[in-house]
């Protein structure tokens, strides 16, 4: 029984991430190998491809890339939080804006974004953002405000009004209640909020092709680059390389979500 | 001098008016109980008080500064919720320095502040540790701590008992009076139970609908209730309620009498009854009587009944202790 729990787990497993499995191995084989064996085991493990995508920057610089997107992805979430933690405590607060507000800026996450596009890339170019780290770290603000704002809304919905009452009766403004209070109490969702929001930030592409050229690409869009990195056909162990490379930084996140996540259920369970 | 005044206080939300315009004036170092049914305005009245709501109109006065506008957390008062309220991310001590804090006090004075009252309330113990680890009644205590430690001017409680045991609460009632005589402060107290207000108040205020019925010390609201309100709210078990042909041949719409007012008298006596139910505490039995007349009596005498359930009984209530009230429920005196 157990077996064959741990069987069709390890199927389902495989299937789901077959793509990533598939990526890792031919970041693993020569251009040679991939041309020849299709399959699943690496005859001769070499780390080429990461060497040279490491070494040659010549062209196209990963280092540059993962700063870029490392800058920008901060920007993205650190300052959606800024944002939206004021504007949550308002709203749950006051009431202002939750029957109205609340769900038409939740489904701006339904709206595709190429949508925005297009007046965004001719804003850029007026205000002079184009192709910068903090122009982009800008737009990605805006792709993280609906999920930040609702996680931070109902974060902030747990806490029980008496312990703001009793903060303003012990003479705290709102700023101090919102730094000294609600932000300590609630800080398992504002972490992650933020790794959240780094990770929706870095995975993005579409505004880092749209509005960067070369000063503040993405890792996103730079490892496209590598496909066809020596001019002639694809570039297959490079370009995996790149990608696997490219995903770890969400992927350990991933897994500091996964915790946190934990963390912020007990700690809801203990207030009062 | 009040201490405290209100002067046609009311709050209105939306269209409805919870406390239509209301006077009352609360003296230095009093204990007064606003009490009343669940939505009667209690809690209104005192957040109004304490500032976390505005006034629809009228003022308030705290030492005969008009404060009516001065916000919650300059009126020098503190205030000690029904979920205590504890910020749970503090430490207790951290919970107590941060009004301190917030005073602009220097450390040195709030550690000695925080040391002084955890002593007072025997809560040093706990200093270190956060709410979460704490009980229900030592949470209670952490929230007075945090209020005694201001030194306010009055102190303002909503319900604060109500979230302990029946044990505890009779306990923590008796430390909330003993403190109230250690520091001479002022105290409203608000609860809807009214042995509560009985025991602690020096003064109660009887609220319903959000209207004043009456305001006494405990003692003139039990021998001289203003109307039927109040005097059904006051004392357990319930006042008997009598109307109809018993009432109008005592020239009231309603007569009132307190179950330990009624004397069992085999036979005759003014009123004929029949026994339906005993409860029996010990101390004192409850008879629940049915009269020919009076309807539904209940009659409460110390020690065990010497009654049983189906005799036919006579009733006399006690001289002088028959309350008469005219159609609107108001007091024939
Ligand atoms: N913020 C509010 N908005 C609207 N109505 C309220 C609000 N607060 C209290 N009320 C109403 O005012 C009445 C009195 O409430 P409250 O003062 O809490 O009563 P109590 O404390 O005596 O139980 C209730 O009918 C309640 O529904
Ligand atoms: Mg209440």
């Amino acid at each position: 029984m157990n077996i064959l729990r741990w069987l069709v787990f390890g199927i389902a497993a495989i299937a789901m991430n077959f793509p990533v499995i598939v990526t890792l191995i031919t970041s693993f084989k020569s251009a040679k190998e991939i041309a020849m064996n299709p399959g699943l085991i690496v005859q001769a493990p070499t780390f080429a491809n990461y060497a040279r995508v490491l070494t040659d920057t010549s062209r196209f610089n990963i280092y540059a890339y993962l700063f870029n997107s490392t800058v920008a992805a901060f920007i993205g979430s650190f300052l959606a939080l800024l944002l939206t933690l004021p504007a949550a405590y308002a709203i749950v607060r006051t009431g202002v804006g939750k029957k109205h507000l609340l769900p038409v800026v939740a489904n701006l996450r339904a709206v595709p974004l190429v949508v925005f596009a297009i007046p965004l890339y001719m804003m850029f170019q007026f205000v002079g953002l184009l192709d910068t780290r903090i122009g982009l770290g800008l737009i990605l603000t805006i792709v993280n405000l609906p999920l930040s704002l609702m996680m931070m809304v109902n974060a902030i919905s747990d806490i029980p009004g008496e312990i703001d009452e009793a903060a303003r009766m012990d003479r705290a403004s709102a700023f101090v209640i919102l730094r000294r209070i609600v932000g300590p109490v609630i800080r398992p969702a504002i972490v992650t909020a933020f790794i959240f929001g780094f990770i929706t930030a870095w995975n993005e592409y579409l505004f880092g092709l749209m509005l960067t050229t070369r000063q503040a690409v993405p890792i996103t869009v730079g490892s496209s680059f590598f496909f066809s990195a020596s001019g002639g056909g694809v570039q297959w162990g490079i370009a995996s390389a790149v990608m696997v490379l490219g995903a770890m930084p969400p992927a350990i996140l991933g897994c500091l979500i996964y915790r946190q996540l934990t963390g912020s259920m007990t700690a809801g369970a203990v207030k009062g | 001098m009040a201490q405290i005044k209100l002067d046609g206080t009311s709050k209105v939300f939306g269209d409805i008016t919870v406390i239509p315009p209301l006077d009352l004036e609360i003296g230095k170092g009093e204990f007064v109980v606003f009490v009343g049914p669940s939505g009667s305005g209690k809690s209104t009245l005192l957040r109004l008080i304490a500032g976390l709501e505005q006034v629809s109109g009228g003022r308030i006065y705290i030492e005969g500064r008009d404060i009516t506008t001065t916000p919650c957390g300059d009126r020098g008062l503190a205030m000690v919720f029904q979920s205590y309220a504890l910020y749970p991310h503090m430490t207790v001590r951290q919970n107590m320095a941060f009004p301190l804090e917030m005073a602009g006090e220097a450390k040195a004075s709030i550690n000695r502040s925080i040391e002084e009252t955890a002593h007072v309330l025997d809560i040093t113990r706990f200093l270190d540790r956060r709410p979460a680890q704490l009980s229900g009644g030592q949470r209670q205590r952490v929230a007075i701590g945090r209020a005694i430690v201001r030194n306010p001017t009055a102190f303002l409680f909503d319900e604060p008992l109500s979230n302990l045991d029946a044990a505890l609460r009779s306990s923590t009632r008796l430390e909330i009076m003993k403190l109230h005589q250690q520091l001479g402060a002022t105290m409203i107290y608000v609860t809807h139970d009214q042995v509560e207000a009985m025991t602690m108040a020096d003064r109660i205020v009887v609220l319903n609908h959000g209207k004043i019925e009456q305001v006494g010390t405990p003692q003139e609201l039990y021998e001289r209730p203003a109307n039927l309100f109040v005097a059904e709210f006051i004392g357990a078990p319930r006042m008997n309620r009598i109307e109809g042909e018993a009432a109008a041949a005592l020239g009231a719409g309603t007569i009132g009498v307190r179950p330990e007012h009624i004397r069992i008298v085999q036979e005759s006596g003014l009123w004929q009854a029949t026994v339906e139910v005993i409860e029996n505490l010990g101390a004192e039995s409850h008879v629940h009587t049915r009269s020919d007349v009076a309807g539904p009596l209940v009659v409460r005498m110390s020690g065990s009944p010497g009654v049983k359930i189906g005799d036919r009984i006579g009733l006399s209530p006690a001289d002088g202790f028959v309350h008469r009230f005219d159609r609107h429920g108001m007091a024939l005196r």
